[in-house]
Order: C-alpha cells, then structure tokens, then sequence
C-alpha cells in the first residue's frame, strides 16, 4: 500500500468527472453558436488530458501524444495544400481567392455556423453508416435510397399516429431504422446468394426509391385539387417534432434541432459496437481479411448481411432526423446528395465513427461556408466541391508523401552517385 | 376581417415603434434581389424568368438588382435573410420548394418584403411577404389552341406538320404545375377539335436531356408533330428531336425561340418575367402591399404565349384570332380552364 | 393491344434502342477494359461528364465538331489518367479513387460552366454536331427493319458498334488483349514474365478514358448541341451493372447495354400508348429494376477476374 496510490485514483476519478461536466454542455453550447462553449471544451481537454498524464505516466504519455500529432500531421497538411491548391485555380480562373476564404471561413464557423451543424446532422448519420459497411468491407453506395426510405417511414408514421412526442419520436426512429435496415436486406440477400455487386445493387436501389418517392408523397400531400407545393407531403403534426436547442438555450438559431446531439450519440454507441462488441470484432475481421475471418469459424455471409443491415438502418436515421428536426415534411429528392456525401465523411474519417464528427461538421461548414462565398463574392460556389476532392485525394494518397520521400532520397543519392543511379532508375522505368 | 384586423394591428406597431419601424416607403432606387432555387440560373425557366423580370426593371432605371445561387435545400434560408441583411428591399424566392423557408425568412426579417415565386400561403400571412402563383392552365390552353388547330386544319402550311390528328407532351416529373399546363393544353386543343389525340411520356427528371428527345421521338414516331416541353433542362431533349426529325416544339415558361428558331413554334409563357417586374414597380412606387397570395394569369396580364416570329406567316389569321378570343374569354371569366387531368376524364 | 404491339415491333424502337444504349455501351466498355486489367472503375460517370463538357467547349469555340471530339476525348484521357495515377500509383482503394473522381468531375463541370460561359445549366450551342455527319450505308440501310434503324445512323454510334468488334477482337487474338487479362487475373505472373502491370493498367484506365470521352461527346454534341449540367444523369452507373451482366466481355456488355436501352425505350413509350392507366413513376422505375435482376441473375453464370479490385504493388510482390 503505498501512501500515493490513493490520491492518485481519486486525482483520476475528479479529472474524469471534470471532461465529462466539462464536455458536454461545451459541445451543446458550442453547437449552438455560444461559442464562448470553447473555453469548456479546452477545461475538459486539459481534465482528459491530466488523466491520461496520470494513468500512463509521464514517458509514455508524451510518446502517445508525439504519435498523435504526427498522425493527425498528416490531415492537416493535405488540408492545407488542398486550399492551397483551390486557391491556384481561382487566381488561374480570375476570382480572388483571400477575399474568397476569408467569407467562406467566416460565413461557415461563425455567421453561418448553425446552418453548418445543420447540413452536418444528416451527414454524420450516412457518413456512420457508410463507415460501418466499410469497416465489414462493403461499399454502400445507395446510402442515398435508404435516407429516403428513412424520410418516407418518419413521414407516414408522423402523420399516422398522433400520440404524445415522448413516444411518437422514439418510436418513429425504431420503426425507421428497421425499414432502412429492411430496405438493405435485398442488396444483402442478393450479394450473399447470388454475388451481386453491392455498389450496383444499392445504387440502383437508390434511383428506384427515389423515382418512386413521388407517388408515396401524393399519397400523403393532402388536397390535389388546391395544393400548390405538390412534391413535398402534409406537415407532421408539431407534437413529433424534434426539440430544438433555442427551446433551453435562447441565443440559439430556431431552425437548430438536437439532432446533431442524437447524431454525436450514435457515432459514440458505433464506436462503441465496432470496438467492443463480438459483433464489432467480427464486422472489422472479415473487413480487415475474409479468409482469415473464416479460418475463425466466423459466418461470413452472416456477417455480411449483419454490416449492410446495420449500414441500412443508420442511413434511414439520418432521414428520420431531417424530417423531424428540420423539413417536417417529406420533400422529393432534389439530389442533395446526403449519400454521396456521406461517402466522402467516411473516407476522410477512415471509417473512425468518433472522426466522423469532425468531418461531417467539416463538410457541412465547407457547404454553407461555401454558400456565403457564393453571397459575399463572386466566386462560384462550386469551387467547394473541387476543394474537396482535393482534400480526400490527398488525404487518401498516403503513397503520395511516401513517393515524395522516396524521390527527395532518390535525388540526394543521385547527386551523389552520379549517372549511374539515373540508368538503373530509367530501366526500371522502362521495363 | 380577419386580415383587417392584423392590417390595423401592423399598422399601429408601426406608428408605435416609430423609427425602429419598418420604413417601406422607399428612396428612388431600391435594392432588389432574388434567390435561385437549386436549378440556378441558366434552368430556361423559372430562375431565368424571374431574373428577367429584375433585368427588365433595372433597364427601366426602377431597381438595382442582385441574384443568388442556392445549392442545396439548406441554403435557402441564409440566403433568403442574407440578402435582406445586404440591404434588398424585396427578395425574391424561387420555386414552391422555399415556401416553408421564405416564410421564416420574412418572420425573421420584417423590414424586407419577401415574395415568394409559385408560392401559396395559408393561414396568416406575414405582412411583408407575398405569395407569386399562376395559373399555368391558361397558358396551357393558348398554346393547346395553336397546336390543336395547326395538326389538323392547317398541317398543308408548314412540311414539318402531318396529316395526323395527333399532339404530344413531354412531361419532366408529374407534379401539379407541371400537370396544370398539360390540363390546359390539353382542352385547348380539344376546345378546337374534340377528337384530337394527345400524348404525353413523363421522362422522371428535369435533367436528363437525352431522355427527353428519346420521349419526343416516341411521340413523333406516333405521328405527334407538335409537342410541347414541360420538362426543365429535359425539355432541351425536345427541342433537339424537333431539330433532328424536324417537327415543331413549343417551349414552356420563358419563350425558347432562341434555342432553335426554325422549329420552336411558340412557348407557353409563365409570367415569372412579368410578375416580377410588376412587383418591383409596385415597389418602385411605394404601393407594393405585403400580406396576400398574387395569383397571376391572363386578367393580370401575366400569361401569355410568345410570338410566332418566323412562322407568324404560316400561323393563319383564324388561329390567332382564336387565341384572342380564348384570351379575352379567360380574362372576363367565360372560359374556365381545367387545372388537373382529372377534371378532363383522364385517369392516371 | 394491337397498337402496343405495333409500336414495339417498329423499326422506331429499334433505333430508340440504339440510341439510348450507345452512351451506355462505350462507358461499359470502358468498364470491361479496365476491370479486365484488375482496376475497378467506378468513376466512369464522372470522366463522361467531364468529356461531354470539353467536346461541347472545344466544339463551340472552333465551331467544328471533330475538333470538339477531339477535345472530348483529350479530357476524358487526361481525366483518366489521374484516375489511373491515384489507382496504380498511388495505390488508392479503386472504389474510393473513382468516387472522388465522380465528386470531383461534378464540381469541375460546374465551376468551369461558370468561368467559360459566366452562367449555370446548359452551355452556348456549338454551330454544327457530329449528327450532321449521319450516314446511310448504301445497300445494307435497305434492309428491312435493321437498316433504317442500324445502317442510317451518326458517327459515334457506328464507333460504338466498331469499339465493340475491336476490343473483343483485342481480347482475343492480339498481345495487348492477353496482357490486360493477365492483369487482371494473375498480374504477378505478368510481371514475373517481364511485363509492367503498372503500365498495362496505366494503359487501361486511358482507353477507358477516351471510351468514356466518346460517351460524353455522344451526350453533348452528337445527341443534343450543347452541354447541360449532370447530363449523364446515372448512365455511367449503368454502364457498371451493364459491365457485370456483360460478363466482362465486349459483346456481352454490348447486348446488356442493349438490353438496358431496350427497357427505356420500351417503356417511354409504353407511357404513351395509354394502354395500362398507371403513375408514370411505376414506368420509370422499371430500368433500375430491369438492371438489379439483370445483375443478380447473371453474374453468377461469369466469373470477374480474379485480382480487380485489389492493389498491385511491385515493391510488396501484390496483394
């Protein structure tokens, strides 16, 4: 018994009391826009970081946090150049690019913050669910189809039952993800009885139900013969709305809904599924390697169809969410593009449920940030789309910083080598 | 009464705040703007119809102008409030999609008037805002009237008309607007000849133009040797089959001549150009009023169809005599034009 | 019902057909090369788009057509090649590569239709098409039936019929064709062999762009006379299942395209004929539909090639 083991643990146990007092009204007022919330979140970092100090020891806590910033060194620069690059072309195609990031910036973390933590909610649901059919090794591409089947279940369940919120709204995303996850057992069947592609089923899945979304929303679009706003269904009574944060929080934007706290929520019970559930070792085994995962004895059809279902039913949340927290309705797909979207979260976040936080709030503020560029400039708003191409290629293309190591090495060793190293590259090159 | 009532209510709050208070009375030049809805401008339609209708007003030296691109549905509100922050005077929102947003927007900025294009409020409408519809059916109507009586009476005018008694449409999504014009058309052209046979295909897009001239060929194949585009960007399809098997096209919203003057016969205009200019002046001249839904049509003097321009000699006076009657029919009442297929007996 | 089945047995149909699948069918091509070689390539939508703008661009400023091909295809090379740089390369996941490819040909479109023509939707019309080229081969446009819809018809559908015969031919008798399977079957054996897989993937993803290119110039200035924003509207995603239920072969993509095409046209006009009253949507869906039973129900008589898909790096001896 030592006399320091005591205080230590009860150091530990206050510090982790602390990040999550901390943490957690920090991110809600911070969402918010009560930006001073930032000051919370830098006291509960400072609280998480003491508890790390104290759980590992000093050595080993600085040799964690020297690898985590030369981890996330990586994304920063790609970040960096990416603008960097985006830039070029705007001064190559005449616009001005300082006085064009200059509004994007401002228009997306401050002016227009909340739209931005709006256009992240949905974002983040189909950025989860596209990361979860990736980590069992599925690409699930129709992420798009299952947003709307997700929509079209909140929206006749909204306007079917008319009970009280505290039970309409749980049940309405019960009943959501279950019909999302149902949509995707097809694709899943199909791929596990037949072989069928997913990235061809899903997405022609995607198309059907969105070619079909028309006749569900007539179906519930009220009077025809004096409706004006005929692709968009009755409104859901106001008892299934979700809560919106200026109903605690008076600052706030009135359109901001607590969907992005229920989003949050779920990236937290995904990471939590895929780190330290059976279910989560298995989906990452057979992502990681089919062949391996079999030698386990672990059922690789069932698994399949377990991560697509899953993928399904989250995809099908984010539409329930829209409906819920913002449209309150059922509007017809416009292609905005939650699917697709969802699929570049993913791959930024490499498939990391607590990254994909980051990067769908980075999507989202690129996207209104974009849009105030577009307000304040001249500058078309389409260039946000090319930035971000370019972010993904260059935070995919690990090769590329190995590549300009290797040829930095290569150009040394050739100064010193002399021709002779330019021959045996050129043969290499030649063969 | 009820409106009465909040038109006094508005009132006193503005004598009683004062200055605070919204001064929509205005200078000589106002700052009016317009907010596209995703199409963006260049969609031939209704984006480009409202901004011409800001052009035609800045020409006449009544308003300085600015429009804005949204991208996703999200964006409307930012950009319906952004741009009265910017200091317009008169906003325009683009399209039925905004009708939830711009009534927020018009909540949220009260010194801006708000009008909100193919639009209609219920319930209470703020006093600054302003809900733009038309009734596309009456220019349905024209335009059927001219492809009814040209298919089959006159078809030996032009060689790019058939002895078939057959029309056709080619619909981009089945949605009301898009439905109200082919309800017109269609008993336009039957209110000349009862036995007329029109055809329509719905090609599911407003964007795949390929597919629209692919519908536009079916039809033609069929013996159609009019059709008209209800189908956005799709409807530029329509226009390229007129072109390839050379039959004639009428264009939807704005007049499409320009796009291919040898064979768009006439368009069916929409008075998105005329209704904007028409508010901008009201606002020009400090009698824009707030508050109500604007249905305009004929009577307003909104609908119309475009000029024949190269065919004005092939069109015969018959014919455009009966557009004119069938104009002054509509605007005194005389006429009422079916608004949906099922008033007409078709099912779907 | 008589009418329904005049209007399907019409020569009309057939040419509709034709004309609808011959974008679908040089994008499937495309697919088939590139798969067969081992790269999936799922950006093909994308590199269409971006050909359709250039051949619509290029063909506007010269006002000459072919020149506008020509920069078609240019575009959709160069577009290609950083498909091919980011695959082989750099050793990007395929599916990833092409998606942010697709994203990216999205967002260049629109952005250049802004800074080349200072506006959004569709582009200044070009003063002339290929579709002014059509020709009608002498004799064989006689024969009934086919020859008005197969034998009087514009350049690029020709082309497509003609890449069609090449590329199976190429798979089948020449050097290059048994490399690209090798490729995508055993590339190891390839490269122990003293082949470059890099270079015949490299090879692969650029006909497959200039494939693409076609498709996308058929789009703008063949079909129609100007570009149109996202005019490809899926047809590069099509031309993906079309590739499986092709069985990775060219005349097999051919006759799915076909098949594909063959459903659209047969139910446009089924729409019209006022046969069956049903909303128009339930017609719509029927392609995608028509593609999903397509895809289940023949991959599995073919077999893709053993190594798409997977990265190949020499250094690690392949994956």
């Amino acid at each position: 018994m030592s006399t320091r083991s005591v205080p230590v643990s009860a150091y530990r146990i206050v510090a982790g009391i602390l990040t999550f007092v901390l943490a957690v009204p920090g991110t809600i007022l911070y969402l918010a826009s009560y930006f001073w919330g930032a000051w919370l979140l830098a006291g509960a970092c400072a609280a998480y970081l003491a508890d790390r100090v104290l759980e590992l020891g000093r050595p080993a806590f600085f040799s964690l946090v020297r690898s985590a910033l030369r981890r996330s060194a990586m994304p920063a620069i790609g970040i960096v150049a990416a603008l960097l690059l985006g830039a070029a072309i705007m001064l190559a195609t005449g616009y001005n690019p300082l006085s064009s990031y200059k509004a994007l910036f401002y228009g997306g973390l401050v002016r227009g913050w909340s739209v931005s933590v709006l256009n992240a909610t949905p974002l983040l649901f189909t950025g989860l669910a596209v990361a979860f059919a990736f980590q069992g090794g599925f690409f699930n591409i129709g992420a798009q189809g299952q947003y709307f089947i997700g929509v079209m279940t909140a929206t006749w369940i909204g306007l079917a039952l008319k009970l009280p919120g505290i039970v309409e709204i749980p049940l309405i995303f019960v009943a959501a993800a279950f019909v999302g996850a149902a949509t995707n057992a097809i694709p899943a069947i199909l791929k596990v009885k037949t072989g069928a592609h997913e990235v061809v089923t899903t997405m022609m899945f995607a198309y059907a139900i969105s070619t079909l979304s028309p006749v569900f929303i007539r179906a519930f679009g009220g009077d025809p013969s004096h409706s004006m706003h005929p692709y968009a269904s009755d409104t859901l009574p106001e008892a299934a709305w979700l809560p919106t944060f200026k109903s605690f929080l008076p600052e706030a934007n009135y359109r901001l809904h607590i969907g992005i706290i229920l989003a949050i929520a779920c990236a937290v019970l995904v990471r939590f599924i895929l780190r330290s559930t059976s279910l989560g070792f298995k989906v990452r085994a057979v992502g990681n390697n089919p062949m391996a995962a079999k030698t386990q004895g672990i059922s690789i059809p069932r698994i399949t169809a377990a991560s697509l279902l899953i993928s399904g039913a989250l995809a099908a949340a984010a539409g329930a969410t829209q409906v819920l927290g913002l449209d309150h309705r059922m509007y017809q797909d416009l292609g905005a593009g939650y699917g697709w979207n969802g699929i570049s979260i993913a791959l930024l976040a490499r498939n990391n449920p607590i990254a994909i936080i980051f990067t769908s709030l980075l999507w989202g503020l690129l996207d209104s940030g974009g849009r105030y560029m577009a307000m304040t400039t001249r500058t078309p708003n389409s260039i946000i789309e090319i930035v971000k191409s370019i972010i993904l290629f260059l935070l995919l293309a690990e090769m590329l910083y190995q590549r300009i190591g290797l040829s930095l090495r290569a150009a040394f060793s050739r100064l010193r080598r002399g021709s002779d190293a330019r021959t045996g590259i050129e043969k290499e090159i030649g063969s | 009464m009820k409106r009465f009532v909040i038109a006094v209510a508005a009132a006193v709050l503005v004598f009683a705040f004062g200055p605070g208070a919204p001064a929509f009375a205005q200078s000589s030049k106002p700052f009016v703007a317009m907010c596209t809805d995703t199409n963006g401008l260049g969609d031939g339609s209704f984006n480009d119809g409202v901004w011409a209708g800001l052009k035609k007003a800045e020409g006449e030296g009544l308003a300085s102008v600015k429009v804005l691109e949204a991208h996703s549905m999200t964006d409307y509100i930012p950009n319906l409030t952004g741009l009265a922050e910017g200091g317009s005077k008169l906003v325009f929102g683009v399209g039925f999609l905004m009708v939830e947003q711009i009534q927020e927007a018009a909540k949220d900025e009260p010194n801006t008037f708000y009008a909100g294009i193919d639009d209609y409020f219920g319930g209470n409408v703020p006093r600054n805002l302003i809900g733009v519809s038309f009734r596309e059916q009456e220019a349905g109507y024209l335009a059927g009237i001219v492809a009814g009586e040209m298919t089959k009476k006159y078809y030996k005018n032009s060689k790019l008309l058939n002895d078939k008694n057959v029309i056709g449409a080619v619909l981009g999504m089945n949605i009301p607007p898009v439905e109200r014009y082919l309800a017109g058309y269609i008993a336009g052209a039957r209110s000349v000849d009862p036995t007329v046979d029109v055809r329509f295909i719905t090609v599911g897009s407003f964007a795949d133009r390929a597919k629209g001239k692919e519908a536009a060929l079916a039809l033609n194949d069929q013996g159609a040797d009019i059709i008209i585009q209800l189908a956005g960007l799709s409807g530029m399809g329509v226009i390229d089959a007129a072109r390839e098997r050379k039959f004639f096209a009428i264009g939807a919203d704005v007049d499409q001549n320009a796009a291919a003057p040898d064979y768009v016969l006439t368009s069916a205009l929409k008075g998105t150009t005329m209704s904007a200019y028409l508010l901008i002046k009201d606002l020009a001249a400090g009698t824009l009023k707030g508050g109500e839904n604007r249905v305009f049509g004929l009577k307003e003097g909104a609908i119309d169809i475009a000029p024949f321009h190269q065919f004005d000699s092939i069109v015969p006076a018959e014919v455009k005599q009966a557009v004119a009657d069938a104009k002054a029919g509509i605007a005194s009442g005389k006429i009422t034009v079916p608004s949906t297929l099922a008033e007409l007996g078709i099912k779907q | 019902m008589s009418g329904f089945a005049a209007v399907l047995l019409a020569p009309q149909l057939l040419e509709a057909t034709i004309r609808l699948s011959t974008p679908v069918t040089f994008a499937a091509l495309a697919a088939v090369v590139c798969e067969r070689s081992g790269i999936t390539n799922i950006a093909m939508e994308g590199i269409m788009l971006v050909g359709a703008f250039f051949s619509a661009y290029v063909g506007w400023l010269t006002g000459n057509p072919w020149i506008g091909l020509l920069g078609g295809l240019v575009a959709g090379a160069a577009f290609s090649l950083l498909f091919a740089w980011a695959t082989v390369s750099l050793h990007i996941n395929h599916v990833v590569a092409g998606a942010i490819m697709n994203i990216l040909a999205f967002g260049l479109t629109r952005y250049l239709m802004m800074v080349c023509y200072g506006r959004q939707g569709t582009s200044e019309a070009v003063p002339l098409t290929l579709d002014h080229y059509r020709l009608r081969v002498p004799l064989l446009s006689n024969i009934p039936y086919l020859g008005s819809a197969v034998f009087n018809q514009t350049p690029l559908v020709y082309l497509s019929l003609i890449s069609v015969a090449a590329l199976a031919w190429t798979f089948a008798r020449t050097r290059f064709g048994l490399s690209l399977t090798a490729s995508g079957e055993h590339p190891m054996a390839l490269e122990t062999l003293g082949r470059s897989v890099y270079r015949v993937r490299y090879q692969a993803v650029l006909l497959s762009g200039l494939l693409c290119g076609l498709a996308g110039a058929f789009l703008s200035i063949e079909n129609s006379n100007s570009f149109t924003e996202g005019m490809t509207n899926g047809r590069g995603f099509i031309a993906l299942a079309a590739n499986i239920a092709g069985g990775w072969q060219p005349v097999g993509v051919f006759l799915a395209s076909l098949f594909f095409g063959l459903v659209d046209a047969a139910q446009l006009r089924a729409q019209s004929i006022g046969l069956i009253h049903l909303p128009s949507e339930i017609f719509l869906v029927f392609p995608y539909i028509a593609t999903i039973v397509a895809v289940a129900g023949l991959v599995r008589k073919s077999r893709p090639p053993a190594a798409v898909g997977k990265d190949f790096n020499v250094e690690g001896g392949g994956d």
